[in-house]
């Protein structure tokens, strides 16, 4: 008799322990993220970032996603650096730089997907839907993937459809082609072709022909940065040699805010610029606007050996360290929402990024909007072209000393003939730099 | 009937000259926020290009809730300058009249502060921030801001120079402290105060990294923040009409602040002696 007392008792006990859990336990359910996200280009991206973060909240009712527009993408690394300085780490999600994964990796501040992904049913099947070229930058050289793409982007020529039909010059796609073309279109009024170099961050594009001529600024290895190859100073040559010697686009390159318009307005005939772009562009031109991959270098070389290269951009999203692994795995389900096909077909067709997602494209709003308008569809092609964009460790300073040592010779201040020797003390002080790391 | 020499119009001269250089920017900043937004500078008119529009500014008042930003934005200011009209009249006064131990050691630690860039206590201060709980409120903004070594040093220059006899007779009649201030000390400092006043306000309304890096909801962020936001289309290419348009908004209470009290202002600074 007492024996079944006591557990009785027990068993009383234990239930209503547990029962009284159960609203706390649904309480502590209930996760807020903070996600930080920057924007570069034009359109209220506040009020659709919200609307997403609402129709997660209706699929998940314990997440609630509070969205904080962080700037520019330096500021928003600016200030997540000062919370992880500080030790008090505000921040669940972000969306930053690609190319910015080492720093995080040395600083532990973010997680790899790769835990999440592992624990999918349909990881494959997932992971294969992105367009591989994006891909490339969120994975270190373990083959761990640490980030997922969000906002990307590549650069692709725009050219004046009209005025090559009717100057009948057919669409270049090599770098020869590109060079008879532009001097043919180059007038006293207008360029033949104009790549924004100009401005102290000419790496961007000037990677598009360091590929194209060979060799990649960096490969897997985030130790390794090749900046002093013959196929460097090849591809210089030529990007260089457009302003001064061919004279088929301002001296030292165009500057990047004012490529669009003078496209549009007719001052340039054919551009180097993001596909971002093409959005705006297809509203202020009034002439058929072309897109293409950015012509090739010599055979042989390049992406896949084809000659063509252009580096991927824009930003991934990141998972932080400091977060509980409720919030983490909450954060996991809101990344995986924002890189669906839905989300990465609404967000490309309103803002002009390529959608990440293979299967986006088969899904409205994008694909209506591509069959009005094919040029987004010749941005996808472009990207069977591209690579992954310059990444290392001491990106930052990397990119800097890189910037500084190609403007100089872009902009002429220092002839080509001594380019070769710029090129080998700017990789000296890379090496040094990175010298720790190896 | 004095004749006005040659000398005076070369003056007047280069006072017009030098006023229409100062001008430039907010012309052409005006002059671009009723421009095309698709039309460069080579285009139509020089001036406005092909018609004047709208647009940019029905575009820049999109982006970003203004009306939370300009409330932010003044309640910073004002919070601010409201408090640091009281600690620095009391430390002012401290410095200029008491003597204590240690006296010129504080001054100097406090001038101290004038040489630290507020850059370099970010971490900290956002980690102080954090620990008072007052992450993400207006709070956190006006907190760091509230002692002012230049204000500190501004009056106690003017406490100086007013003659000690008046607070001496000011006592003599049974004045209390408080009274003395309020009597003798601040109405003498005026001009000391309207030009610490105008220095304060326009500092903290261009304040952009600090509310930046504090803030995170938008109706407590100031308008710097919200401007921000029109800065940060660069990937696509500059947006210059939308870009002025906001900066226009932004400056604008500034401008009309000064253009109403101009006489006032330049009357303080020259008697303050801050140039």
């Amino acid at each position: 008799m007492k024996k079944t007392h006591v557990v009785s008792l027990t068993a009383f006990i234990l239930v209503s322990l547990l029962l009284s859990l159960v609203p706390a336990l649904a309480q502590d359910n209930a996760v807020t993220l903070d996600f930080y996200y920057p924007t570069a280009v034009d359109g209220p991206a506040s009020q659709v970032i919200q609307g997403y973060a609402d129709q997660f909240h209706q699929l998940y009712p314990n997440i609630t996603v509070n969205p904080v527009y962080t700037g520019s993408y330096t500021q928003t690394r600016d200030t997540v650096q000062t919370e992880v300085n500080a030790g008090d780490v505000v921040v669940d999600v972000a969306v930053m730089l690609a190319t910015d994964l080492f720093s995080f990796v040395e600083e532990e501040s973010v997680v790899p997907v790769q835990t999440f992904i592992d624990e999918m049913d349909d990881a494959e099947a997932y992971v294969s839907d992105f367009f591989p070229a994006f891909m490339e930058n969120g994975v270190d050289e373990n083959g761990v993937i640490w980030s997922i793409p969000f906002q990307r982007s590549i650069p692709v020529m725009y050219y004046n459809a009209d005025l090559l039909e009717a100057e009948g010059i057919a669409v270049p796609t090599n770098n020869e082609e590109l060079l008879a073309a532009a001097q043919a279109l180059t007038t006293a009024e207008r360029w033949g072709l104009e790549v924004p170099v100009a401005g102290g961050f000419p790496i961007w594009l000037y990677q598009s022909f360091a590929t194209a001529y060979g060799q990649p600024v960096s490969e897997a290895d985030p130790t390794e940065v090749y900046f002093n190859t013959p196929e460097s100073l090849a591809g210089l040559e030529f990007l260089t040699k457009l302003g001064t010697e061919y004279a088929v686009g301002p001296v030292g390159g165009s500057a990047w805010g004012d490529t669009p318009t003078d496209f549009t307005s007719g001052h340039a005939a054919m551009i180097y610029h993001t596909i971002g772009s093409l959005t705006s562009i297809l509203q202020n031109a009034d002439f058929t606007v072309g897109v293409s991959a950015l012509p090739s270098g010599p055979a042989g070389t390049g992406v896949n050996d084809s000659g063509y290269g252009a580096p991927t951009g824009g930003g991934n999203l990141y998972i932080f360290a400091s977060s509980t692994p409720e919030e983490q795995a909450a954060a996991w389900l809101w990344v995986q929402f924002l890189s669906s096909p839905e989300i990465q077909s609404d967000w490309g067709a309103n803002f002009g990024y390529i959608a990440a997602r293979q299967s986006a494209w088969e899904l409205d709003p994008l694909k209506s909007l591509a069959a009005e308008h094919p040029q987004y569809l010749q941005s996808v092609d472009a990207l069977q072209y591209a690579t992954r964009e310059f990444a290392a460790y001491r990106a930052i300073d990397i990119q800097n000393i890189i910037n500084v040592a190609l403007s100089s010779v872009i902009s002429g201040s220092v002839p080509l003939e001594e380019a070769a020797s710029v090129l080998a003390t700017a990789q000296d002080q890379i090496d040094s730099l990175l010298a720790d790391y190896k | 009937m004095s004749k006005r020499t040659f000398g005076s119009r070369l003056a007047d001269a280069a006072t017009v000259s030098l006023a229409f250089f100062w001008l430039i920017p907010l012309i052409f900043s005006l002059l671009m926020s009723f421009r095309p937004q698709a039309e460069p500078i080579t285009i139509g008119n020089i001036f406005v290009g092909s018609r004047i529009t709208f647009e940019n500014y029905a575009a820049a008042l999109q982006v970003a809730p203004w009306a939370w930003h300009y409330i932010t934005s003044i309640l910073f200011v004002f919070g601010v300058l409201a408090v640091q009209i009281v600690t620095v009249t009391m430390a002012g006064y401290a410095f200029a009249r008491l003597r204590f131990r240690g006296r010129n050691l504080l001054l100097f630690v406090i001038l101290l502060q004038l040489m630290i860039p507020s850059g370099v206590l970010l971490v900290q201060n956002f980690a102080t921030i954090r620990a008072l709980d007052l992450f993400d409120t207006r709070w956190a903004l006006m907190l760091p801001y509230w002692g002012s070594a230049f204000g500190v040093l501004l009056m106690r220059q003017t406490f100086r120079g007013i003659p000690y006899e008046l607070e001496e007779a000011a006592r003599i009649d049974g004045a209390s402290w408080l009274q003395i201030m309020r009597h003798v000390y601040v109405p003498l400092s005026i001009p000391a105060y309207v030009a610490f006043g105008l220095v304060s306000i326009s500092s903290h309304w261009n304040e952009f990294l600090w509310p930046f890096i504090v803030t995170r909801t938008e109706e407590v962020r100031p308008l710097t923040v919200g401007l921000n936001k029109l800065y940060g289309t660069t990937e696509v290419g500059a947006l210059y009409g939308q870009l002025m348009a906001g900066t226009l908004l932004v400056i604008a209470p500034l401008v009309i602040l000064f253009i109403l009290f101009q006489r006032r202002f330049i009357e303080s600074f020259a008697t303050s002696g801050i140039k």
